[in-house]
C-alpha cells in the first residue's frame, strides 16, 4: 500500500489524537526555543557547522579516528549496510554473545541489524520505552523520538499482559523487566547523536539512561553511527546540545548526555558507516547530511501528524524521511515527496536549516519519469494559444468531465463554480 | 492623498483566477489605481508552470513569464503562491503579491478609513512562510502581521497557523487528507464566528469554499483586494 491508502487508514482509526498529541509536543517546543533569544543565529551557526563537515568529510573522519583511538576506542570503518552488519556480528561472534541490549539508534534500523542478529541466534532487546514497545508489538518506530506516539497507553497494557493501563505503573513494570535484561546481556549496542573530531568522544543523548547501561554493565559495547554525525570541536558540540532537546520535545537537554571514551570494564568499538552517505555528499541532495534526527520536521507536517509514521513505510518518516526513502529505492518510494503540501513548516523548524520542502520539490523531479499524458498537459499549458483558449472557455465543459478528471477532489468537497 | 503616480506594473493573473475568481482582476486593478499605478495586464502568458513544477515536471513558464513582463519595473500578482513559484524558479527579484507590493513598496500603512468587522484571517503558507507576510509561529522571531499593518486595523486570527490542505497538486494526489486538514482550518475560522473569511490566496479559499459548500457551512470568502477596497469606501 501507499501513502495514499495508509494515511487514510491510519487517520481514520487514530488520527485525531495523533495529530493532537503531535500539535502539544509542537507548542512544548516553540515555547522551548523562545527561551532562547539568540535562537535563529543559533540555527545559521548549526548549519554552517554541518556545512563544513559535510566539506571535509574525509578530514574530519581522520582527526576521529585519530582521537579516539588514542582514548582507547576500537574504531572500524563500514562502507555499507552489508558491513556494519557483518562487522557487528563478528565482534559478537568473538565473546560468544547471545543477547544484546540496544538503545536507540535509527541506522541499526536503517541497516536492519536487528532481524541480521535474529537470523544468526542473537536476541536483540530494545531498550528505549518506546521502542521496546514496538518491538513487542511487532512493528517499527513511528517517530524518530517518539517511536510508540501512534499506540494508546492501553494497547501498551495489552502488549505488556498488564490489566493496569496507568502509564507510571507500565513505566515500572517495563522498567523492572528491562533490568533483567541489561544485567544478562553479553553486550551493549547503541547509536550515537555527536562525534566529536578533536576528541574522539561518542556523545549520545537519552531520557531514560538506557544507553549508559547497556554501554556500562556488559563487557562489550558497540556504539554504531554515520559519518554525518561529526562536529569538529566541543563548542560546536555545545551549540547541538542546547538545540536538539528544545527542538525535539520542548526540553532544555535529554535528562542524560553522555560523552563516551575508553570503556574501564571492558571493550568499546565505534562502527563508522557511510551507507552512501559520501556519494549523497556530492549530489543535489546533500543538504540532508545536516540532519541531527530531531524529529522536529515530523512533528510540525501537517501531514504527518495525520498520517502517522508507518504510511511513509521507511524507517525515517516526514519530510526528512521523504528525502531519504527515495535516495534508497526510487521506484518503491516515489509516492513520498507528494505526500506533502510544501507548506515548509519543516524548514522554518529545522535546527540545522535543511531547505526541506525546496529539496522535497526537487525529490518530485527526481522519481517522476513524465508519462505521455504527463507531456501533453505540458505542451497545453506552455502554449500561449490553447491554454488561454481552455481558460476561456473552462466554464463550457460539462462538469462530469471535470468529476472524472478531479476525482480525488470531488470525493469530498463541492466542484468550484467556473466562471 | 498624494500617491506616486506614473508608475506602472504588470499584474499577472493566476490561471486559477481567471477561471475560478475573475472578479479578482478588476478589485486588483481598482486597488492599485486607487493608489496611484497603472496596470498593464500580462495576457500572453496564462499561466506561471508551478502545476507543472509541483508536479515533477520541468517547464520554463516562469522565466518567459518574466520575460514577457520585462518592460515593468514591477511585476504584482495576486497570489503568495504563484509569486513564490516565480521567485523560486528564476531570480527575478520585481515580483510581489498584491498586499506584499503595497507594503513593501509603496510603504502603505494604515489605509482603511473604517476597519471591517469580524473578519478571519486565512494566512496561506506560501504568504506566511516564504514571502514573510506575517511571522510563522515555529519561528523565535518577533511577532508581526504585514496585512493588518496595511490595513491598520485587527484581523481575527485562527489558534493554528498550520496548513489548510491545499497543497495545489497535494489536493488532487491525497484527497482526503487534503479534506481532513482543510475541514480542521476551516473548524478553527469558524469558531471565531467570522462574517467572512479573507486571504490573499484565492487557491487555499476555493479549497476552504468548497468544503464549506459539501459540509453546509455558510461562511463567505473574500480575497485581500476586495476588503482592501471596502475599507477605503470605494464601492465595486
Amino acid at each position: 500500500m501507499k501513502h495514499y491508502e495508509l494515511a487514510i487508514k491510519f487517520y481514520k482509526e487514530r488520527g485525531r489524537r495523533h495529530n493532537e498529541n503531535l500539535w502539544k509536543i509542537r507548542l512544548k517546543r516553540d515555547a522551548a526555543i523562545k527561551e532562547v533569544p539568540e535562537w535563529e543565529e543559533l540555527r545559521e551557526q548549526a548549519s554552517a557547522i554541518k556545512e563544513r563537515v559535510i566539506d571535509n568529510l574525509d578530514r574530519y573522519i581522520q582527526e576521529f579516528i585519530q582521537n579516539a583511538t588514542k582514548l582507547g576506542i576500537e574504531v572500524v570503518f563500514a562502507k555499507d549496510a552489508k558491513a556494519h552488519n557483518d562487522i557487528i556480528y563478528n565482534y559478537l561472534k568473538k565473546i560468544d554473545a547471545k543477547k544484546v541490549v540496544k538503545s536507540k539508534s535509527m541506522l541499526t534500523e536503517e541497516c536492519g541489524l536487528n532481524e541480521f542478529l535474529y537470523e544468526r541466534g542473537i536476541e536483540v532487546i530494545d531498550t528505549d520505552l518506546g521502542e521496546r514497545i514496538v518491538q513487542l508489538r511487532g512493528e517499527k518506530p513511528s517517530h524518530i523520538v517518539l517511536p510508540a506516539i501512534h499506540t494508546t497507553k492501553e494497547e501498551v497494557a495489552e502488549v505488556l499482559g498488564e490489566s493496569n493501563s496507568d502509564p507510571t505503573y507500565l513505566t515500572q513494570v517495563m522498567r523492572k523487566r528491562l533490568r533483567r535484561e541489561f544485567l544478562s546481556a553479553d553486550a551493549g549496542i547503541s547509536g550515537a547523536n555527536f562525534l566529536v573530531a578533536e576528541r574522539g568522544y561518542a556523545v549520545v543523548c537519552t531520557n531514560e539512561g538506557n544507553a549508559d547501561l547497556g554501554a556500562l554493565l556488559p563487557p562489550l559495547h558497540i556504539i554504531s553511527v554515520g559519518i554525518e554525525k561529526l562536529v569538529p570541536t566541543m563548542r560546536d558540540l555545545g551549540i547541538f546540545l542546547r538545540m536538539l532537546a528544545r527542538n525535539a520535545t520542548g526540553q532544555k537537554i535529554t535528562s542524560f548526555t553522555t560523552l563516551f571514551g575508553k570503556k574501564a570494564n571492558g571493550k568499546r568499538v565505534i562502527v563508522l558507516v557511510d551507507n552512501g552517505r559520501s556519494e549523497r555528499a556530492k549530489s543535489t541532495f546533500r543538504d540532508t547530511l545536516k540532519c541531527i534526527r530531531c524529529s522536529a520536521c515530523l512533528t510540525t507536517c501537517p501531514v504527518f501528524r495525520r498520517s502517522g509514521g508507518h504510511s511513509y513505510r521507511y524507517v525515517i518518516p516526514g519530510p526528512i524521511g521523504s528525502l531519504l526513502a527515495p535516495l534508497v529505492d526510487k521506484e518503491e518510494y516515489s509516492d513520498l515527496p507528494f505526500a506533502c503540501t510544501l507548506c515548509s513548516s519543516c524548514d522554518d523548524v529545522c535546527p540545522v536549516k535543511i531547505p526541506l520542502h525546496h529539496q522535497l520539490r526537487t525529490m518530485r523531479h527526481f522519481v517522476t519519469k513524465p508519462t505521455f499524458e504527463q507531456k501533453m498537459i505540458k505542451k497545453v499549458f506552455e502554449s500561449p494559444l490553447l491554454f488561454p483558449f481552455l481558460l476561456k472557455n473552462a466554464k463550457r465543459v460539462p462538469k462530469a468531465l471535470f468529476k472524472v478528471l478531479a476525482k480525488e477532489w470531488t470525493k469530498y468537497k463541492a466542484l468550484p463554480e467556473l466562471r | 492623498m498624494c500617491y506616486n503616480s506614473g508608475m506602472k506594473v504588470a499584474l499577472f493573473v493566476p490561471c486559477y483566477v481567471r477561471t475560478l475568481a475573475p472578479h479578482i482582476i478588476d478589485t486588483s486593478i481598482q486597488v492599485l489605481h486607487y493608489f496611484g499605478i497603472d496596470v498593464h495586464v500580462c495576457n500572453y502568458q496564462q499561466c506561471c508552470g508551478q502545476p507543472l513544477i509541483n508536479s515533477g515536471i520541468e517547464t520554463n513558464l516562469a522565466h518567459s513569464l518574466v520575460q514577457e513582463c520585462s518592460l515593468y519595473e514591477y511585476i504584482v500578482i495576486p497570489s503568495s503562491s504563484c509569486t513564490t513559484n516565480i521567485k523560486n524558479q528564476t531570480d527575478a527579484k520585481n515580483i510581489y503579491e498584491l498586499s506584499q507590493f503595497l507594503y513593501e513598496v509603496l510603504g502603505l500603512r494604515g489605509i482603511c478609513k473604517k476597519c471591517p468587522q469580524k473578519l478571519a484571517l486565512h494566512i496561506s503558507c506560501h504568504a506566511l512562510r516564504e514571502l514573510g507576510l506575517s511571522s510563522a509561529s515555529e519561528l523565535a522571531i518577533e511577532e508581526y502581521n504585514k496585512i493588518e499593518e496595511l490595513l491598520g486595523c485587527k484581523l481575527d486570527k485562527p489558534n493554528r497557523d498550520e496548513c489548510c490542505g491545499f497543497g495545489g497538486v497535494y489536493s488532487l494526489k491525497e484527497g482526503f487528507l487534503s479534506y481532513v486538514m482543510g475541514r480542521d482550518k476551516l473548524d478553527d475560522l469558524l469558531s471565531l464566528v467570522p462574517r467572512a473569511i479573507v486571504g490573499v490566496d484565492m487557491s487555499c479559499l476555493v479549497h476552504l469554499e468548497s468544503i464549506a459548500k459539501k459540509d453546509g457551512d455558510s461562511v463567505e470568502f473574500k480575497h485581500i483586494s476586495q476588503i482592501i477596497l471596502e475599507c477605503l469606501g470605494e464601492t465595486l
